[in-house]
This record gives C-alpha cells, sequence and structure tokens, in this order.
C-alpha cells in the first residue's frame, strides 16, 4: 500500500502570494471580519439543529473551519480541521461548483484528523468560475464501526479494529450525489440512519456557508475580500509576535511531560518530549525525543503539512501570556499563526509520527498532553506566569440490560478541575470543550437502571497552591441492576502538574464497590462488572495549583474549608492554617497564633525551594515502578 | 379588586404603563370610543411606583378623566430583571437533597464561548455561596416513591442555621419533587415553624419539570426577587391613592400574558421578562395589522439591540431563555441581544483596526453631540453627521452639536489609512452596525429553522427606523415597517394582552406504557389549577380559554418538543393526533423526523389558561388629513455624497401616502430614514412600511 506523505517543501496545494494587490479598506475589513465569525457561527448552528448524534448535539464535540483558497483557516473561536489534503487529491482546477468532498483517514488527511468518528466535509467555494475559499465541518460521529459500539476500542493495536478509513473522496459532483460513498458509508457503521443524517446535516450546513461566503465576493470584489482575509491573518501573526512571543525570553527551554497507559501493555510512562527555542519572533518546536509509537490506540499521526494543525491546536495556550484574561479572550487563532511557529517532528515511528496502521483512536490522550507540555515549557520561561495543568479527558459509562430485560448503555463525560492562575483560583468541574453539558441526575436516574447518591465537587482533589487548582467530580452511581462501566481516561495515575510552588492536582480514579471491597480500576476499562446494589465511585481530576500555598491567604483557606473544597487536614498539611475545635455550627475558626508558628516552621525546614513543576506523588510511584491501580 | 368594576358605566380607560430605564410609557384607550392617547414621563429607578403614578395621573389629566373612570391598569416592569442584573445577591439560602450540596458550583459543567477559553475563563460567583447551601436527608426515585424518608432533624438545623444567619428567601429543590412534592411541603412547614420570617420558593411550585440544576436556579431566582417584587408593589399601591388602588392591577408575565399582582407576588419569576414580553406584544397586534404577520422585531435602544420572533403574529416563546447569567426554565419571550445600540463607541484597536462597540457611551455622558455628551464619537453622532437625525433631541427640545460630532469622527478617520472624509467614516460606521446587526438576524433565524427572507423587520426603539431599511436590505427581508409611536410598542402591548397562567407536571411515560386515564387525570388537574387562578383574579368563566400543551421527545432522546395537545377525550385518538403533532413539530425544529420509525416519550404535561379581554380597535388615520407636510429639505448623506433630501412631519402624512427614497421622516423621540430608491407607503393605521428599491418584494 503506498500512503502518501507530503514531500519536502513543494506543497501539493498553492502557496500563498507575499503581497496583496489592492489597500485594504478599513470599513470593509470590519465586515468582513465580522461576516466571517457568522458564517462559522450560522454553519454551527444550522449542524447543532439537524445533526442527530448525541456527541454531536450535547457533548457539542463538532468544528467548522473556514478557509481561504491557500487552505488558510480564516476564523479563530476553535480549532477545526484542514483541507489541504482534499486539495492535494483533487486539484482546485478540476474541482467544480456542487463539488463535496469527505475524508477521516487519520494517516491521508493531512494531520488534521485526529480519529475516524471525525467525518470531515470540505466544499469549495467559487466566485467568477474560480474556487476562492473553502468551506469544512466534522463532528464526533457515533459510530463509524469497528471493532467495538462508539468505534473507541482502548486495546486497539491497529486501525483496523477502529473502522471505516476514508481518504479524501468527491460526495457530490457538481452536485449529483456520490450514493456509492453513502453505501457503504451506511454498511460499515452501527447507526446508519443517524450517521447518514449527520453527514447531511455537515454538508446541508457547509453548502449554506459557501453561498454566505460566495456573497462577500460578490460584495466587495476579491481583491478587497483577499486583502481584508490577508489583514485578518497578519494581525493574529503580528499578536503572537509582538504581543505574546516578546514576553518570552529569548533562549531555549525543554520538558518533558508522560501518558501513563496505552490500554494494550504494562502502564510505564510514555514520554512527549519538547524543545522549545524562542529567537526574536520565531518559536521552533522540537519533539525530538518523544518515545517510540505505542501498541495501543494513543498515537497521535501530527508529522504532515509543516504541523499546521498541531500549531493552531497548541498555540491558543500562548493567549495566557496576555496582559489580562480578557485580552486573551480577544485573541482568535487563525492561520496566521503558523508564520510564528516552526515545528521540528521526530523521525517516524513516535507517538506524534506514528507509521500506518498504528491505532489512535485514543490519540486525545497524546494531544491534549502537547497542549500542558507547551505550557510547561513556556512556564518556565516566563517565571510561573501561565495557568497549572488541567489537560486530559475522561468517558464513563454503564452497559447492561434493565430491569425488564431491554439494553442499556450510559456514556458521558465528566470534567475535572481546571489550573490554577496567578489572577484567580482554577475552575471547579468544568469541560474543556465549549457548551458541552453533563447529565442531570435526575435525567440518569429516569433513564438507567442507577441511582445517583451523590454528585459533588471531590474534596481535595484540586492542586494547593496560592491559588489552587480546581476540584474535580466526585460521583456516586448505585447500580439497580447487574452491569458493567466501562472508562476511557488517562491521568489515573499522574495527576495535573501544579506550577510555581503550586501542587499537583488528585488524579482520575474509579472504585468499583466503593462500599465494600473497594476495588480501583485503571483508566482503560471495558467492562467491569457492578452489581446490582454496588456503588461505583468517579472521582475525576483536580487542576494543578499555582503558587506556594503557604502564601494563601487564610481567609480563603478558612472559605476553602467551611465550603467542602478542603479538608482541615489538607489545610493543616499543606497551607499550614490551624483551626481551632469544631464548635459544631460548620464554621470552624482560625486559630492564627498556631497558623503563623505552622506555617514559619514549614517554611524553615525546607531544605530546596520548590520546583517549578510539581508532578505529585503518582509520578514518583510510577518512577519506582508502582503502578497503581494496575490494569485489570 | 375585580373586573366586575367595568360593568360600571362610568369606568372606560384601560391604561398600559411600560417602564424603562429612562422614560416611563403610557397609553391609554377609551373603551367606549376607541380613542387611545399616549405620553411618557421621565422614570423614577430609585422608587418605580412614583414614576408609575405621576404618568397615570398625566395622562388622565390631558384627557380630563377623573380615577373613577378607569377599568385597569397593565404594568410592563423591570423591577425583576433590574433586581436580577443589577442587585447584589446576598442572604439567599438553598436547601437540597443530602450528596447534592455542590449543584450550583457544578452547574452543567460547560465553558462558555470558544476552544481554550477555560484557562482564563473565571467561573462566575455562584447565586448562593456554599456555606448558604445546606443539605437534608430523604429520597425519592423519579417515580416519586421514598426510598428514604425526609430527615426533620436535619431540616429544622438549616432552619435554625438560616434564622442564625438572617437569611431570609430560601430555596427548596429536592431531588424528583416535581414528581412528588410531599418532602418540598414538609420541609416549608418546619422552616415555617422555625423560621416565621422566611421567605420561601419551592422548586415544585416554581418549576414541577425534571433536570435539577436548572430547577435550583429557577427556584433560587424566584426566591431573590420575591422580596423585591413585593415591597414594588406594596409601593405601587401606596402611591396609588385610594380610588386608583381598588382598580384591577394586572402585570406583564415573561409569556405574553398578564396575572394579577397577587398571583405574581406568590411566584414573581414569571415577570423576569415583563418589559420586553410587553414589546412583543405590542410588534404581534402591529404584525397583524400591518398584515405581515411573520416578523423579526428590532429594538435599538442606547447600548444593546434586543431581537424577536413574531410568527402567524404570535411572539416566539421559549423555556430555555436566561436572564443575565440565569437559566430561567418558564415559559417566555424568545429575545436574543447584541453589544449594539445608539450609544456604540466607534473606536481603534490596539491593532490599529476600525472597531464598533460594544462600549457604549449610554445615556451618561452619550454622544459627543450630547450636551455634555462624551469624547469618543458614537453611532448616534454618525448618524447625525450624516444629516440622517435632526440636529434636535426629542421633539426638537435640546439642540446637537453636529459640529463637535463630525470633529469627533473626523480625529478618528485621521487614524486610519485611505484618507476618508468625517462623511465617508461615519457612513462606514453604520455600515458596520448594520451589517452586525444583519448577521445577528440571520444566526437568530438560523437557530431557528426559518429564512429571513420570508420575514419583514419592525423596527422600533429610540436608535432603529433610522437604519433598519437598511438592514432589510443586507437581509432580502420583505419590507421594513416603523409602528405609529415607536416608543409606545410596549405600552400598547399591555393593552392588547389576555390574562395568562402556565402550569406544568413532569411524567415520563414511553408510548408503549402511556396510561390514558393518568394523563386525563393529570391534565384535569392542570386545567383545573389554570381555571381557579383566573377565576380568583375575578375572571368570568366564561371568558376563559384553556389549551394543552406537551413536551415530547423520541425515546431515548433527550431532545423535547412542545407541541399543542387536542383538547377533550383522552383516549386513542387523542394520543395519535399528539404523535403525529410531535412529528410535525420534530421535523419543523430540527429539519428531520422519525415519524413511523421511532416510540416516543412524553416528558411533560402543560396547560395554560387564558383570561380573554377584550383587545382594543387601532384607530385607523384619518383620511381628511390633508397633504403632507413637506417639514424642509436637508443634505442626507447617501453612498457616497449629500443628497438634498425632504424632510416630513409623521403626524402629517395622511393614509396611503406613498413616496420614493431618499426621505427623512421625523417625529416625537424616533426617525425613520428612507433610502434612495426605497418605496415608502403609509398604511391606513399610519403604520410606515418601506420596501426595496424596485420593489423586488411585493407582501
Amino acid at each position: 500500500m503506498n500512503i502518501r506523505t507530503t514531500p519536502g517543501n513543494a506543497k501539493p496545494w498553492p502557496t500563498a502570494p507575499n503581497s496583496v494587490s489592492v489597500a485594504v479598506d478599513p470599513i470593509i475589513l470590519q465586515i468582513v471580519e465580522g461576516t466571517l465569525n457568522s458564517i462559522e457561527a450560522e454553519i454551527e448552528f444550522a449542524i447543532e439543529r439537524t445533526a442527530r448524534s448525541p456527541m454531536i448535539r450535547e457533548a457539542h464535540d463538532y468544528r467548522v473551519g473556514l478557509f481561504d483558497r491557500y487552505c488558510r483557516k480564516l476564523t479563530g473561536r476553535s480549532y477545526s480541521a484542514m483541507p489541504n489534503a482534499v486539495v492535494r487529491d483533487f486539484p482546485p482546477e478540476t474541482m467544480k461548483p456542487g463539488d463535496v468532498f469527505l475524508m477521516n483517514d487519520t494517516y491521508q488527511t493531512e494531520g488534521s484528523i485526529g480519529h475516524l468518528p471525525d467525518l470531515c466535509s470540505t466544499v469549495p467555494v467559487f466566485h467568477d468560475g474560480e474556487i476562492v475559499a473553502y468551506i469544512q465541518a466534522f463532528g464526533h460521529h457515533d459510530d463509524v464501526g469497528g471493532r467495538v459500539p462508539g468505534s473507541m476500542p482502548g486495546t486497539a493495536v491497529t486501525v483496523f479494529e477502529e473502522g471505516l478509513a476514508i481518504p479524501p473522496v468527491k460526495l457530490y459532483n457538481e452536485g449529483v450525489r456520490n450514493d456509492a460513498v453513502f453505501t457503504i458509508l451506511r454498511r460499515n457503521t452501527r447507526v446508519p440512519e443517524m450517521l447518514n443524517a449527520d453527514i447531511d446535516s455537515e454538508v446541508q450546513a457547509c453548502l449554506m456557508g459557501a453561498r454566505r461566503m460566495a456573497g462577500l465576493f460578490e460584495r466587495f470584489g476579491r481583491a478587497q475580500v483577499e486583502a481584508c482575509f490577508q489583514t485578518i491573518l497578519d494581525k493574529c501573526r503580528d499578536i503572537y509576535r509582538n504581543e505574546l512571543l516578546a514576553k518570552i525570553a529569548d533562549g531555549e527551554y525543554a520538558w518533558e511531560d508522560y501518558v501513563e497507559h496505552d490500554g494494550v501493555t504494562d502502564p510505564k510512562l510514555h514520554k512527549i518530549a519538547l524543545k522549545m527555542v524562542k529567537k526574536g519572533g520565531k518559536l521552533t518546536l522540537d519533539f525530538t525525543g518523544t518515545d517510540p509509537q505505542s501498541s495501543g490506540p494513543i498515537n497521535w499521526p501530527a508529522d504532515y503539512a509543516d504541523g499546521a494543525f498541531l500549531i493552531k491546536w497548541i498555540a491558543p495556550i500562548l493567549r495566557n501570556l496576555a496582559d489580562t484574561p480578557e485580552r486573551a479572550a480577544e485573541i482568535h487563532v487563525n492561520e496566521g499563526v503558523c508564520e510564528v511557529f516552526e515545528i521540528i517532528f521526530p523521525p517516524k515511528g513516535t507517538l506524534i509520527t506514528p507509521e500506518w496502521p498504528a491505532a489512535t483512536n485514543a490519540r486525545s490522550f497524546v494531544l491534549l498532553r502537547c497542549l500542558g507540555l507547551l505550557a510547561g515549557v513556556v512556564a518556565q520561561a516566563v517565571d510561573g506566569r501561565m495557568p497549572a495543568d488541567q489537560e486530559t479527558i475522561r468517558y464513563t459509562g454503564f452497559f447492561g440490560k434493565d430491569e425488564n430485560g431491554k439494553s442499556f448503555l450510559s456514556r458521558e463525560v465528566l470534567g475535572g478541575g481546571s489550573g490554577g492562575r496567578y489572577y484567580a483560583d482554577g475552575n471547579d468541574a468544568i469541560h474543556i470543550v465549549p457548551d458541552s453539558r453533563n447529565q442531570p441526575a435526575e435525567f440518569t436516574e429516569t433513564r438507567f437502571p442507577l441511582l445517583v447518591e451523590k454528585l459533588a465537587l471531590s474534596t481535595d482533589s484540586g492542586g494547593a497552591g496560592y491559588r489552587r487548582g480546581g476540584q474535580g467530580y466526585e460521583k456516586h452511581y448505585r447500580a439497580l441492576v447487574d452491569c458493567r462501566t466501562i472508562v476511557t481516561a488517562d491521568r489515573v495515575r499522574l495527576g495535573c502538574y501544579g506550577l510555581n510552588g503550586g501542587k499537583a492536582g488528585q488524579p482520575f480514579c474509579v472504585t468499583v464497590d466503593a462500599e465494600g471491597a473497594a476495588i480501583k480500576l485503571g483508566g482503560l476499562v471495558d467492562g467491569e462488572p457492578v452489581l446490582a446494589g454496588q456503588v461505583v465511585r468517579i472521582v475525576t481530576t483536580g487542576g494543578g495549583g499555582w503558587g506556594e500555598p503557604l502564601d494563601r491567604e487564610i481567609e480563603l483557606v478558612q472559605r476553602d474549608v467551611v465550603e467542602g473544597r478542603v479538608s482541615p487536614a489538607s489545610a493543616r498539611d499543606d497551607y499550614g492554617v490551624v483551626f481551632d475545635a469544631d464548635t459544631g455550627d460548620g464554621e470552624p475558626a482560625v486559630d492564627e497564633t498556631a497558623t503563623r508558628q505552622l506555617r514559619a516552621e514549614k517554611r524553615a525546614s525546607r531544605v530546596s525551594p520548590p520546583p517549578m513543576i510539581d508532578r505529585g506523588e503518582g509520578f514518583e510511584k510510577m518512577l519506582r515502578g508502582e503502578c497503581e491501580p494496575r490494569m485489570r | 379588586m375585580t373586573l366586575q368594576d367595568s360593568s360600571k358605566a362610568v369606568s372606560r380607560f384601560r391604561i398600559g404603563i411600560d417602564t424603562g430605564g429612562t422614560f416611563t410609557d403610557i397609553v391609554s384607550v377609551d373603551a367606549d370610543t376607541g380613542a387611545m392617547r399616549v405620553t411618557k414621563v421621565a422614570s423614577t429607578p430609585s422608587n418605580p411606583a412614583v414614576g408609575l403614578v405621576r404618568g397615570v395621573n398625566a395622562i388622565l389629566a390631558a384627557g380630563g378623566a377623573s380615577p373613577d373612570t378607569v377599568v385597569g391598569l397593565a404594568h410592563g416592569t423591570t423591577v425583576a430583571t433590574n433586581a436580577l442584573l443589577q442587585g447584589e445577591i446576598r442572604s439567599l439560602g438553598l436547601i437540597v437533597t443530602a450528596g447534592f450540596r455542590h449543584i450550583l458550583e457544578i452547574a452543567r459543567q460547560s465553558v462558555p464561548d470558544g476552544y481554550g477559553n477555560s484557562y482564563f475563563w473565571v467561573k462566575p460567583d455562584r447565586l448562593v455561596p456554599l456555606h448558604f447551601v445546606r443539605e437534608v436527608g430523604g429520597r425519592l426515585n423519579f417515580r416519586g416513591e421514598e426510598l428514604r424518608s425526609l430527615d426533620e432533624d436535619s431540616v429544622r438545623a438549616a432552619a435554625r442555621f438560616f434564622r442564625q444567619h438572617n437569611v431570609q428567601a430560601i430555596g427548596v429543590c429536592l431531588m424528583h419533587s416535581y414528581a412528588n412534592d410531599a418532602h418540598e411541603r414538609r420541609v416549608a412547614e418546619i422552616i415555617l415553624e422555625e423560621y416565621p420570617e422566611a421567605t420561601l420558593s419551592l422548586s415544585c411550585a416554581v418549576l414541577p419539570e425534571y433536570r435539577e440544576y436548572e430547577r435550583a436556579i429557577t427556584t433560587l431566582v424566584d426566591a431573590f426577587v420575591k422580596p423585591h417584587m413585593d415591597r414594588y408593589l406594596k409601593r405601587i399601591n401606596d402611591e396609588l391613592g385610594p380610588v386608583l388602588r381598588d382598580k384591577p392591577f394586572l402585570i406583564m408575565q415573561s409569556s405574553g400574558g398578564v396575572a394579577s399582582a397577587a398571583q405574581v407576588v406568590k411566584k414573581p419569576i414569571m415577570t423576569a421578562l415583563s418589559g420586553p414580553a410587553a414589546g412583543a406584544l405590542g410588534s404581534a397586534v402591529i404584525a397583524d395589522l400591518a398584515g405581515f404577520p411573520d416578523l423579526v422585531t428590532l429594538d435599538a435602544g442606547g447600548t444593546s439591540t434586543d431581537f424577536c420572533m413574531i410568527e402567524a403574529a404570535k411572539p416566539h416563546l421559549t423555556n430555555g431563555g436566561s436572564v443575565g447569567q440565569f437559566p430561567v426554565r418558564i415559559p417566555m419571550i424568545d429575545i436574543a441581544t447584541i453589544g449594539i445600540g445608539g450609544g456604540s463607541i466607534a473606536w481603534i484597536s490596539r491593532e490599529g483596526h476600525l472597531k464598533v462597540g460594544p462600549r457604549s457611551a449610554g445615556a451618561e455622558p452619550g454622544p459627543m453631540c450630547y450636551p455634555n455628551g462624551g469624547d469618543e464619537p458614537a453611532i448616534t453622532d454618525a448618524n447625525v453627521v450624516l444629516g440622517r437625525l435632526p440636529p434636535a433631541l426629542i421633539g426638537g427640545g435640546i439642540a446637537l452639536n453636529v459640529e463637535r460630532a463630525r470633529a469627533g469622527i473626523a480625529k478618528l478617520a485621521a487614524q486610519l489609512p485611505g484618507n476618508m472624509s468625517a462623511e465617508q467614516l461615519a457612513h462606514g460606521v453604520i455600515e458596520i452596525a448594520n451589517w452586525a446587526q444583519a448577521n445577528a438576524i440571520r444566526q437568530m433565524t438560523i437557530q431557528r429553522g426559518i429564512d429571513p427572507r420570508d420575514f419583514a423587520l419592525l423596527s422600533f426603539g429610540g436608535a432603529g427606523p433610522a437604519q433598519s431599511a437598511a438592514v432589510m436590505e443586507l437581509l432580502g427581508m420583505k419590507a421594513c415597517i416603523v409602528p405609529p409611536n415607536p416608543g409606545n410598542l410596549s405600552a400598547l402591548g399591555l393593552l392588547a394582552v389576555d390574562w395568562r397562567t402556565d402550569h406544568i407536571v413532569t411524567k415520563v411515560m414511553h408510548e408503549d406504557d402511556i396510561d390514558l386515564a393518568a394523563v386525563a387525570g393529570h391534565f384535569a388537574a392542570l386545567e383545573r389549577d389554570a381555571t381557579a387562578t383566573l377565576v380568583r383574579d375575578g375572571i368570568d368563566p366564561k371568558q376563559i380559554r384553556i389549551t394543552r400543551e406537551a413536551d415530547i421527545r423520541y425515546a431515548g432522546q433527550s431532545m423535547e418538543v412542545r407541541v399543542a395537545a387536542p383538547s377533550g377525550e383522552v383516549d386513542a385518538a387523542f394520543l395519535g393526533r399528539l404523535i403525529d403533532a410531535f412529528n410535525a413539530g420534530h421535523l419543523r425544529t430540527f429539519g428531520y423526523n422519525y415519524a413511523g420509525k421511532q416510540k416516543i416519550e412524553v416528558v411533560n404535561l402543560c396547560v395554560s389558561g387564558f383570561g380573554l379581554i377584550e383587545r382594543p380597535d387601532m384607530p385607523k388615520l384619518a383620511t381628511a388629513n390633508g397633504a403632507p407636510q413637506l417639514k424642509g429639505r436637508r443634505p442626507v448623506y447617501f453612498g457616497d455624497r449629500f443628497v438634498d433630501t425632504p424632510i416630513y412631519d409623521r403626524p402629517t402624512l395622511p393614509p396611503g401616502f406613498t413616496l420614493q427614497g431618499p426621505a427623512v421622516i421625523e417625529e416625537f423621540g424616533s426617525t425613520t430614514v428612507v433610502f434612495p430608491g426605497q418605496h415608502l407607503e403609509v398604511d391606513p393605521y399610519g403604520i410606515l412600511i418601506v420596501r426595496a428599491a424596485g420593489g423586488k418584494v411585493a407582501s
């Protein structure tokens, strides 16, 4: 099998010229910029209204992208796929109005698709008979075949277990539907009607977006609109260069972080290495030294198109260098950012340069780790003025037969705590996918044979710090029938790291029979038995803490204890805050003398200043070869 | 305080009062003659009751009428909204089921806006600090069956805790209370024994619907606004004086119906969007009269613009709305808002790009052209520089400083590339604002599966009609219509509204297991509640109309669609028609359905009771009004140059009058711009109808 790759510098898609032909009109610029953002939102609304998969409708796991004719992403509210692979296989001069393309092959989409459920539609936009832009949308669809329902087998070793892989193909030819593609799709999924309808929804939304985009060209003319595009891209580049990179002193900075299991081999530290070289307005990210690809599904094929997807994925984290959080929120990340970065990939065969047919469905472990990794490297360059870690994702669920013998499957993506910042504590129990929602307990109980005994913040789960990490969830389910539980999660041994003297947060943990034998599960579990009446306890990751915990204001520690976020023991051990004996009304009073004394003692007993990054106890244990919980 | 007063021959005047931030608008209608009168007085924010009564007296005095000729008063208020948006929330308590103390902290775990924002987003403070959230033992399941009995000691301890900490407003939200209210009712009894001064809101009464977080928040919002509403209504009662005090006093609810003060005080959350609901109802009246039953309304104020959809002359309602950051799950007018209004400032970003809004000059200091105005040019300044707004404020009383506005815009132009004149930049600023409004309308209509080209645009509010005809053309909408007295549309809505009461119960039933007798029983109970509520308010039972609805979803999904349920017998035919209605509603809402392929699940049963009110006939313009008065001409900037443009005084325009743009139509408090080539028609009611150049679209 011949796998296409990107050769050297000559790209199989057009390269943008260095200059534009007309001066940009400041008024049209604002109209074009506002309308691009609106078109993106309009396509999203259209998909949300008409798509059917719960992952799209409720977990909001879908992304839209608008691109110029050089495949450069124009909008920046979120990441998205890229049209480069389509252009590579279908040269623009051969495309016709009414053509629509489909793809999801993780090895043939120039790094833009990470796992197979993300089927992506691409629509070219024409003006005066020529292509002027592309519109794309992909959603995380519920099932594209493969070994397990949901197409995310935690123990897969090849892509062949993960479902149907589609290199770029024509889904519509000049407006005529390519029924063969739909026929193949429908035959290769467990939910043919839903998948078919989702694709229809995404295609129709993209076509609507394409009409809107064409309208901009008709109204303002190609030269002026393209001049606006260039200005919008330059703005992003210049903000990165002049505002964000300016905070980092020229030099070399390096660090590494790990994924601790791959579902197939024994738990171990799978290393992702990063050396960052900052020189003037350029940031070079060198991933050389990253561990070999895994036998399990955690690989991320990222080494395509000069890392354009990876750059747009991880660059947003640098927005934390902005002067204020409000300013950070204003900065949209588009293709302009790619001019600021250079990526050096290790040779083929590593976690981020895997070779086909390595499995990739749990690539989010590596992909999310890269975000925290870059944040950690940058933190060392800016005296810790970055947020502590929060990057991990976890799916939990139950399946079996209910009291009436009907099959049920309950799946939920629970959030965790976010990292402390120099200006605020981390957020409690949030999910990083925008607008994603949890399941109300009253919904769960109505639908599934489960009783939610507790839905709370997990005390002490956030890392201690001057600004502590946000707390993760503590959710207790009582099974009302015999059933099985499923888990896909990392950070089950390694906590989210703490920064600048802050402590790491607590790892993720699922315990079966929490009131009895209390069996702790690992992070990739395909069906642990649960008996009727047993409680399954899920604790999600707390965010890393930021800054020296002994510096935290005493009244804030007191409030945390009153509110159940921090235990009195942690207040004493981590924060050096001592309370009077509890008066019984839930409002413990601080013993100020004892607190002053304890804090002084703790400071005096330090042999060395705290490290910039604290990885937590789990890391030390793994170094010692203690890998609790073990894989089962 | 009953409607029977209206039978007295002397009672003729119905009065609507809409209290806004700056002005209180009053409309009265003479039930005998249909004559309508409008006025406005300054609002009195420190005690809005004062302005309200002053306005009522002003309109009575203007018509030479005495208070005893009043049939009733209907009021749109922002007291609840303002309390929510501006109020400092202290001293609010929450009681929840053991295990759920962090319900507000967790919420639905979502982070707003774009990808990566979770790093720097800071979760806003919760409505109730954790310290004041107390757990009580006891547990029901989703069928309402008791799994563990209520731990009364824990309730008593919570009540004492709240009393000790002087927490007076308390929300109670226990798991599955929508299925069985016994635990919550018992909690209320115990609290009132321990702490009789407490103000309580029970989730089983406020929103008996599943989803514990949304129910808790809605209940808390109700508890929070209760003392505010209570105080406000007492003040109104004091200010009204002996005669008016005994007249029926109705308050607009967010759902677009009115209820008595006595009902509102029990469940004040019903009024969270009282003011905007009145505006939507007024728009619906105009939609009907003007022959454009499908409308998007555009209400541009100083700092923001509200959009609302009217379909078949009825405002869209939603159960998924919010007020500020608070999700409020009761039926309310479906409104979208963007941060661009007449006071929005044009400025230059740190990257050197021109921006318009969301910063606003507001009323203080106001646009540069205002007396003592601000130092940055606003959209109003741009309109003044272009000659589209008259160089004087409301009614011509206060002169505007056009030169100051022009200098401010010229200064901005000098900082931008392209050597723009002040007029070119002013024109560009308006263009940017128009596109922003057009994009907002596109997003709103796409979310609701509607094509804006099938709709007309209804523009009102001080800052709307000067630009809206251009927005209409950007969207290819059917027409831009401007109602008579556009500043008084909300007050007008108050006179055209029925009494309304909404009742709901959650009963999840799979299609295969629906017990029709039970459904009939639930509907009957809800209908009894609705009727009793209206009768208590003095509605003649003959004037009561009851409608049924149900929230239904496909089994296994979570997207419910609210559909009308047939009246009459609850039998197999009823069920069949209900399922048909759901399949049709699902197709309309989401663009597809599974008719005949998937079973359905009934989730909520809802009943609305309406007390029908006789609507005033909108007076038609007198045809013998004579020729329209040309007020004058002035140069107005369109496209790329000033055009000598006729200026008309709106009250002099006769019905049937037409003109070709450009033209400017001025009236008290509002100015309508007809762009070159556009066609204006004055309809029999005095409604301005502007159509696109060339009359592209006939309505």
